[in-house]
């Protein structure tokens, strides 16, 4: 008993390290962000650091700490404080200040048009890939809710759904995260390839990167609209994400398992449905009610300094996440699947959200 | 067996980092607007 109550408080101990860790790179991220143009001011370098913003710093500091941490041993041993989702969710509920509710209210239509069509297409395409490979079909499952809907969290979901393993979550996570990071710099580098508009850029962004985080991430290189537009259409996923899940839960219960208890419910509904979509929501009405009564308008850009800091925790977090570790054991078909789905969701994504953002305008 | 529990259990820490970052950020959000976290505050 002593002795089981001795390890849960190191587990929490390395735990708390892990959050102090992560505060520590964050708080490294927010000095070099603004100092770093400040001191190269003139130089060559001048230009360039003027360029870099905040993700970038806070997303290779992140991945540094993960190679110190990971050669001193301490990794693994920490990682329960790299709280990805908490601090990416708390942003966003903080994000929703920044949103004037008309927005979301006008972007709802097309974000969920995007949101149902995308989930189909992809989730459609990795399952029947899926099947074509012969993948275990708890695997299948969590692959494909990772790519279509959002990352982690769905596959997270999806492994309670269909009673994964946990090598295969643990897997899917490494491989969300894998692809994830490229994009984060790579589609706000095709967006300025391709010309795209504001809303058009997040919608693609917000329907295509799996992982909130870093959607969050490339919205935020892109900048302010692309941003907010990319947030109400990944929140739209999140929201659906429920839906897919309990869908799941029966499926298997009633043609995978064929054990004939399919617990389909409002109440199974609720429960794994993101809540955070609500603080989202609910914060986006509380400031606009609040600017439209005559408040302070700089009360909001103080929200806005703190949801950068929780942006910033969030992408520290993504950097000292990522294990390759995971992905030697499961052999090329899965990377395949998901790599061909990716391309797809890049296609139909840009497809869709030309067609459903092109006029829209905030 | 274990596996299971070890999911079920990664799951239950998902909902609740839902509910707590849902109720940090409308906390914050409070805060703020009521102006108990003043502007320099934020760095």
């Amino acid at each position: 008993m002593a002795e089981v109550e001795t390890r849960q408080r190191s587990s929490l101990l390395w735990a708390a390290g892990g959050v102090a860790v992560v505060v520590l790179l964050g708080a490294l991220t927010r000095y070099l962000e603004q100092n770093v143009p400040v001191f190269t001011k003139g130089t060559w370098l001048g230009g360039i650091a003027k360029s870099v913003e905040y993700p970038v710093y806070a997303i290779l500091l992140g991945l540094l700490g993960n190679a110190v941490l990971t050669g001193l041993g301490f990794r693994d041993r920490l990682a329960a404080g790299f709280r990805t989702e908490f601090f990416i969710k708390t942003g966003l509920v903080l994000l929703g200040a920044s949103i004037n509710f008309a927005v979301i209210v006008k972007a709802a239509g097309p974000a969920i048009a995007q949101a149902f069509l995308l989930i189909t297409i992809v989730f459609g395409f990795t399952w029947w890939l899926g099947g074509k490979l012969g993948i275990d079909s708890k695997l299948r499952a969590l692959l494909s809710s990772a790519v279509s809907i959002c990352g982690v969290s769905a596959a997270i979901a999806a492994a309670g759904a269909v009673q994964a393993r946990r090598e295969q979550l643990a897997y899917t996570a490494s491989m969300v995260i894998i692809f994830a990071l490229p994009s984060i710099f790579l589609l706000p580098l095709a967006v300025d390839a391709l010309g795209l508009s504001a809303p058009v850029a997040g919608a693609w962004i917000g329907g295509n990167i799996d992982t909130t985080a870093a959607v969050s991430a490339a919205g935020a290189l892109v900048g302010e609209e692309a941003l907010q537009i990319a947030t109400i259409v990944k929140t739209t996923q999140n929201a659906l994400l429920g839906v897919v899940a309990v869908a799941l839960t029966a499926y298997f219960a009633l043609k995978v398992e064929r054990t004939g208890e399919a617990k389909v419910s409002g109440r199974a509904l609720w429960e794994r449905f993101p809540k955070f979509v609500l603080g989202f929501l609910a914060a986006s009405v509380i400031a606009t009610v609040f600017l439209e009564s005559g408040g302070d308008k700089s009360a909001i850009t103080t929200v806005n300094d703190l949801r950068t800091l929780f942006l910033i925790l969030a992408f520290v977090s993504i950097g000292l996440e990522f294990r390759v570790a995971p992905l030697r054991e499961a052999g090329w078909k899965p990377i395949g699947v998901f790599a061909s789905a990716t391309v797809v969701n890049l296609l139909v994504g840009l497809g869709l959200a030309s067609l459903l953002f092109s006029g829209f305008t905030g | 067996m274990g596996t299971e529990n070890e999911v079920d259990r990664e799951r239950r820490t998902a909902w609740n980092e839902d509910w707590a970052a849902t109720v940090v950020g409308l906390v914050l959000l409070g805060l703020v607007l009521a102006q108990i976290i003043p502007g320099w505050l934020v760095p």
